[in-house]
């Protein structure tokens, strides 16, 4: 799969084309640990000295690299990536078959779940904002979500989806995309777990 | 999408009775089902042949293991 | 794939994320432990932690608020509270520390390192703390010299 579809240019405010894939090698995941990890770090450190910042630099999941390269053979994982000007801007990682909704209106139906979502730092407003820098693209994350979205309808899922939201990104879930929090996961550090009903997500590819 | 290839599926009417019944339990299609126990039997499989063990935990904590040949 | 190919959802959608961190896992998650670790390690950890504690106490003595009423101001898990002041060898989360430095504003950073979550090679932080540990001991009341301490402390923590 390879679409083209529209991320925002930060510079001149106005969309311009991207491509979206799921043909994701690892070459890319190697590309985000080369180019990404660098500039993600300089910014952690400046975000260090500002007062107030504990929930943008959790400490979370242990992302095992090693495995990835297994993972790109199974059904039940897929890789999205998103790429403009030649460059990779935005990964994803979802799975259909380890997690299944928890909402008790739909408790056990399966869903898409997001287990990896992430924009390049360079577009990422708090990052580069801390390094004295504009960001360069925008809606990056917002592509990526929509397409799991979007694969969740294609499966037959019907827009169900799940995910562990990292403290800082709850108001974002619930309140911008609209889910429901369900639930505190012991087993997964006490991740917030937000989950979308069919209407739900109707109503976010809607812009509702 | 990816091109599709189609496969014809013979089931015994007790076969068929379980997968009409999932199918409406999970609000899948009949398709989709079987597809969702493709990729969940490719994981497992995976994974066991990696050397890890699958298990499941009862409701006292007792495990009892369960292996996929 | 039907991607909206709407602009003004898409500006609307940009702006929302622009405000957060959507990100689920990746880099951002793992960050901590990164830069936790390049740093080489400091003598007498002993008096920061106990800083740290006694800092707590008395703070939250001046202001007459118990633990649970502590946890609540702050939103911060009682038990890890309670662990924080009794037990010497727990360690608080990062977010704890960071909605403690906001309370009592002071600088998160610095509470971090006093905290033991943090090591930084400061002779200056490790005598105030010594010092401030030394002359603050558990009592009912918060006596004139203690508050003269805490005020102290807090001055020197607040400094940069």
């Amino acid at each position: 799969m390879r679409e083209t579809i529209q991320i925002i240019d930060n510079q001149s405010g106005e969309p311009v084309d991207a491509e979206i894939f799921d043909e994701v090698a690892l070459a890319h995941f190697i590309e985000t640990q080369a180019e990404w990890r660098p500039v993600v770090l300089a910014a952690a450190r400046a975000l260090s000295q500002q007062p107030n910042q504990g929930f943008l630099i959790p400490r979370h999941f242990h992302w095992d690299w090693t495995r990835k390269e297994a993972e790109l053979k199974l059904l039940a994982v897929k890789f999205y990536g998103l790429a403009c000007e030649g460059k990779l801007q935005g990964i994803m990682k979802v799975e259909t078959v380890a997690h299944s909704c928890r909402l008790p209106e739909q408790q056990g139906k399966p869903l898409v779940y997001i287990d990896y979502v992430e924009s390049a730092p360079w577009n990422i407003k708090k990052l580069m904002t801390a390094l004295g820098q504009p960001q360069r693209f925008r809606a990056v994350g917002t592509r990526l979500f929509e397409a799991a979205v979007l694969q969740s309808q294609e499966e037959g899922f019907r827009g169900r989806l799940g995910l562990h939201s990292l403290p800082g990104s709850e108001g974002f879930y619930i309140n911008e995309c609209g889910m429901t929090p369900v639930g505190r996961d012991p087993h997964k550090q006490n991740l917030l777990w937000c989950e979308f009903t069919p209407e739900q997500a109707e109503r976010y590819l809607a812009g509702e | 999408m990816n091109p599709k290839r189609t496969m014809t599926l013979n089931l015994t009417d007790q076969e068929m009775s379980v997968l009409d019944q999932l199918s409406v339990q999970k609000d899948l299609s009949k398709t989709a089902l079987i597809r969702q126990a493709l990729r969940l039997y490719q994981l497992v499989d995976a994974r066991i042949t990696r050397g890890e063990k699958l298990f499941f935990e009862d409701q006292d904590k007792q495990k009892a293991e369960l292996m996929v040949l | 794939m039907k991607f909206n190919k709407d602009r003004n959802w898409l500006i609307k959608r940009a702006e929302q994320e622009d405000q957060h961190f959507i990100s689920v896992g990746g880099l951002i998650s793992r960050i901590d432990p990164e830069w936790q670790a390049d740093v080489s390690s400091v003598p007498n950890v002993e008096a920061t932690k106990t800083a740290f504690v006694r800092l707590l106490q008395l703070a939250r003595r001046e202001r007459r608020l118990s633990l649970e009423q502590l946890a609540q101001k702050t939103d911060v898990d009682l038990g890890e509270l309670v662990k924080i002041e009794s037990d010497e060898s727990f360690k608080p989360t990062p977010r704890t520390i960071h909605r403690l430095a906001e309370f009592l504003k002071l600088p998160a950073k610095k509470l971090m390192v006093l905290a033991g979550l943090l090591q930084v090679k400061d002779f200056g932080l490790q005598q105030a703390s010594v010092r401030f540990a030394a002359r603050s001991e558990p009592v009912e009341d918060v006596s004139p010299e203690e508050h003269a301490a805490l005020e102290e402390y807090v001055k020197f923590l607040n400094e940069q």
